[in-house]
């Protein structure tokens, strides 16, 4: 490579190296500028930056609207307020304490909001935000009502004040730092990718064997403290706290930091968080209507750059320095575990309004059988393979896999007992590479290493090397559906499920990805494949059954099923309808 | 009696809420979308009549079309700036633009206007009837009877008329109606201006007996996401009703307890409908929206 090359690939790698110079830089102003207020609004700068980096584990990473930062941030200061006024206590435990506090309230409301859908989370996190600042107005005794409570005490670590201006300055980047290299840690490896899947696809996350409510919480959780931990720099820094800090205002520049710097980008957090502090002094000049130029500044990024600066930073540096293609990671063996578990449909019934979707179904897959599922559309297929995998829970009847029963059990659990999927719609991340696509998959992978490992093997197999740096969204629908194969096959399932795997491929696709099913198969992974190409399914398939209106009518050798009367009447009777619905 | 006499009260507040509410589950079912400078707009309405008033001291029922026409004016403006360009993207962008906007709007008026509460002119003077011990102000009957003939002349709009039926059929799959030649981006944009007027007259409404300041907006887009939520997201019906409950409720508790108990509980009840029937007290209409 020559060195341009490599100033490249350092550059493409490590952007976010040059961010950190630009951070530093930034952070080297105050050498030249070193007015008292300079470093105040700096202070007042990486206060917001800690907050807005929590803000984005539940806005930008979880993808849910969260009204709820500000209140965080405000409990955080007032928390931190009482206990210095009141209990006299150094930073060295108001800090905890504010984090404690927020932290609780993220519990407390996180059963009955967590669960709700994008609007409703919205509305019922900005209600429980009013009833925080309700309380602070009202409970005189302890906030000091609406003039809230003064003469709160400097920073101070175990007796030792830390003074304005520099000693402060460092010490609130000096955590905002801590705080960007936890949320690192926190979101980047592997996580970026399955929070990615988990926001944009719920479903096939869960299919994945990612607890959505889990992660969802934990950063809901996540965001609560580093909104506490900012709110108690916030009040130690201003020394005062009254309701203002609860009100809506707070929320909305925490939101207005995050859209503007980048939703999921540390970088852009502390740069919209430099940025927005500093933007109301430069409209000065507008005198009361500088306020305005807050929403203007949130209008115009969210009609221009809808990713933020840092998206639109990286979009600028793919087009004019584009990415040179890095050499794929060294391909890591995969686990398939060969077990004898044995899959046990007993009366297994599912309702959808009157229509009977599933009407009494008795099937049992034995280990390393290869099964496929025919019938006609709306014979009860698609339906059958969601019971198995838990996206839908039956009305009646049982499901067993290996010693347990797992019907009713969340689909997370069910993948993670083995079993995994694909969907008749793919549901991937468009934008992003099939690489990280298909590593999301690999629920036990922590590191990307180990995951990019796995999943490059992969790709070499079902011949989606050359496009594993490419955004899902541009590949044909043939390569989308092997990508969704590969993300299946990542974990290691015992047994997989497969809705429609051929719809859309060319011939030639459907017999080579026949071929590699054969394979798995041998390898003694257990398959039930739903098709309606017989041709396809013959190729690999032992046994054959078909749905009519939710029942089994046929069950047995792909000759025997192909040529009972019943079936034909039932399926092959009417027009064949193929490779169109996909 | 007292009760009653809250009731009363009680209904002609609902009744200024009710328009509010109707803008927004009109744009709502229009666009799936949020509008959030909704109760920024109601604001921008109560100082429309403050400003009009200024111009020419007449009645407010003199004022309130040209109000409303203004408003509608700036429901365009709202439509072209904050959702006509994110129409394709996913529906927190709009949610996200109309907070913008809402911003933009609050501090306007601040500039101008100043934070200093302010009164618009009654609709038809003060005063008061009183009935066997109740009494009902003048400006309290004027709301309830203009809110009432607004929303009845949005139903028939809607239900009556061409212009009704397409603004319906965008509502209900833009897709179709595009597919049916129906200008559906002018639709979108009227549904736009349609919600704006009715904030517009809520705000004129409202400021006489309640003033109007600028931070007031928040106030008023909770109150209304929160009548449109309990009434089942997207049913215009639904969200009437919810507006009077919301109304009521603040109004009664607020009278046994105080105003700021009141809000706290209406939260508090918010989360419990939220936490036991997600779908609104009468269904959801709109699904799985943002």
């Amino acid at each position: 490579m020559t060195r341009i090359g490599q100033f490249r690939a350092w550059l493409g790698r490590d952007v976010n190296a040059l961010l950190l110079a630009g951070a530093l830089l930034l952070a080297a102003w105050p050498f030249f500028q070193g007015d008292p207020y300079s470093l105040r609004l700096l202070t007042l700068s990486g206060i917001y930056a800690l907050a807005a980096i929590g803000y984005q584990f539940v806005f930008g990473h979880a993808g849910a609207l969260s009204l709820a930062q500000g209140t965080f941030f405000g409990l955080g200061a007032y928390a931190a307020g009482i206990l210095s006024v009141k209990a006299g206590l150094g930073f060295e435990l108001t800090f905890p304490a504010a984090m404690a506090a927020a932290g609780l309230l993220a519990v407390i409301v996180a059963l009955p909001v967590l669960r709700l859908e994008s609007h409703y989370f919205a509305l019922a996190t900005l209600g429980v935000g009013q009833v925080v600042l309700l309380v602070a107005v009202n409970w005189e005794s302890v906030t000091g009502g609406a003039n809230g409570i003064a003469g709160v005490a400097k920073v101070s670590l175990f007796g030792l004040t830390v003074e304005r201006g520099w000693p402060l300055m460092l010490l609130v980047w000096g955590l905002a730092g801590l705080g960007a290299w936890g949320a690192r840690h926190f979101t980047g490896g592997m996580a970026g990718p399955k929070f990615a899947l988990m926001r944009e696809q719920p479903m096939a996350a869960e299919a994945c064997g990612i607890d959505i409510r889990r992660l969802r919480f934990t950063a809901f959780l996540m965001s609560a403290l580093y909104g506490g931990a900012a709110g108690a720099l916030q009040v130690h820094t201003v020394r005062v706290v009254s309701p203002e800090v609860l009100e809506f205002p707070i929320m909305v520049s925490l939101l207005a930091i995050t859209v503007i710097g980048g939703r999921t980008s540390i970088a852009g957090a502390i740069l919209g968080a430099v940025l927005l502090v500093h933007l109301p002094e430069w409209f000065r000049p507008l005198e009361k209507y500088y306020l305005m130029s807050y929403g203007a500044a949130l209008l115009a990024t969210i009609l221009v750059a809808p990713w933020g600066l840092m998206g639109a930073l990286r979009m600028a540096r793919q087009r004019w320095l584009p990415e040179p293609a890095l050499p794929l990671p060294a391909p890591l063996p995969l686990s398939i575990s060969a077990t004898q578990d044995t899959l046990e449909i007993q009366r297994l019934v599912r309702h959808f309004g009157g229509v009977r979707a599933v009407d009494g179904i008795d099937l049992t897959v034995a280990s390393g059988e290869a099964l496929g599922i025919v019938g006609a559309n709306g014979s009860g297929k698609s339906t059958l393979i969601n019971l198995i995998a838990g996206a839908e829970k039956p009305d009646a009847g049982s499901i067993h896999w290996a010693d347990g029963r797992i019907d009713g059990m969340p689909p997370a659990a069910i993948a993670q007992a083995g079993i995994a999927r694909t969907f008749q719609s793919l549901k991937l991340v468009d934008a992003m590479s099939v690489l990280d696509n298909v590593s999301a998959g690999d629920r036990m992978g922590v590191d990307r290493r180990s995951a990019h490992g796995k999943a490059v093997e992969l790709l070499g197999q079902l011949g989606l090397a050359d496009v594993a740096w490419l955004p899902c969204g541009s590949l044909p629908p043939g390569l989308r559906r092997r990508a969704e194969l590969a993300r299946a096959l990542i974990a290691g399932p015992s047994l997989l499920l497969l809705d429609e795997p051929a719809a859309g491929l060319t011939g030639e696709e459907r017999v080579s990805l026949a071929d590699t099913l054969s394979r798995l198969n041998r390898d003694g992974m257990t398959l039930a494949v739903v098709e309606h190409d017989l041709d396809f399914l013959t190729r690999f398939a032992s046994r054959l059954v078909c749905l009519d209106g939710g029942r089994i009518i046929a069950d047995g050798s792909p000759e025997l099923v192909r040529d009972d009367p019943a079936v034909i009447a039932a399926w092959l009777g009417s027009p064949p309808v193929e490779a169109c619905d996909g | 009696m007292e009760l009653l006499q809250l009731v009363i009260n009680g209904i002609a507040l609902g009744a200024g809420y009710a328009l509010v509410a109707l803008g927004f589950v009109l744009v709502l079912n229009a666009t799936s979308a949020v509008n959030f400078a909704q109760g920024d707009l109601v604001v921008a309405g109560g100082f429309m009549g403050v400003a009009l008033a200024g111009l020419a001291p007449l009645p407010g029922i003199a004022l309130l079309p040209f109000a409303m026409i203004l408003m509608a004016a700036v429901g365009l403006i709202v439509s072209v700036l904050a959702y006509w360009p994110l129409r394709d993207r996913p529906p927190v962008s709009v949610f996200i633009s109309t907070i913008a906007l809402g911003i933009i709007i609050q501090n306007g008026l601040n500039g101008i206007f100043g934070a200093e509460p302010r009164v618009a002119p009654a609709m038809f003077g003060t005063g008061r009837f009183e009935f066997g011990g109740l009494a009902l102000s003048h400006q309290s009957l004027a709301i309830m009877l203009v809110a009432a003939l607004l929303i009845g002349g949005v139903h028939l709009l809607l239900g009556r008329t061409q212009l009704g039926r397409m603004l319906r059929a965008t509502a209900q799959d833009s897709d179709i109606a595009a597919a049916l030649g129906i200008p559906v981006g002018a639709m979108v944009a009227l549904t736009f201006a349609l919600a704006a007027a009715l904030a517009g007259a809520a705000g004129l409404l409202l400021a006489n007996q309640f003033f109007v300041t600028p931070a007031d907006g928040g106030n008023f887009i909770v109150k209304a996401y929160i009548a449109v939520v309990i009434g089942g997201w997207g049913r215009i019906g639904g969200a009437l009703a919810g507006a009077m409950l919301v109304a009521l409720f603040e109004t009664v508790v607020a009278a046994w307890f105080d105003y700021a108990v009141a809000t706290g509980l209406l939260y508090a009840a918010l989360l419990v409908i939220l936490f036991v029937r997600p779908e609104g007290l009468f269904g959801e209409a709109a699904g799985r929206r943002a």
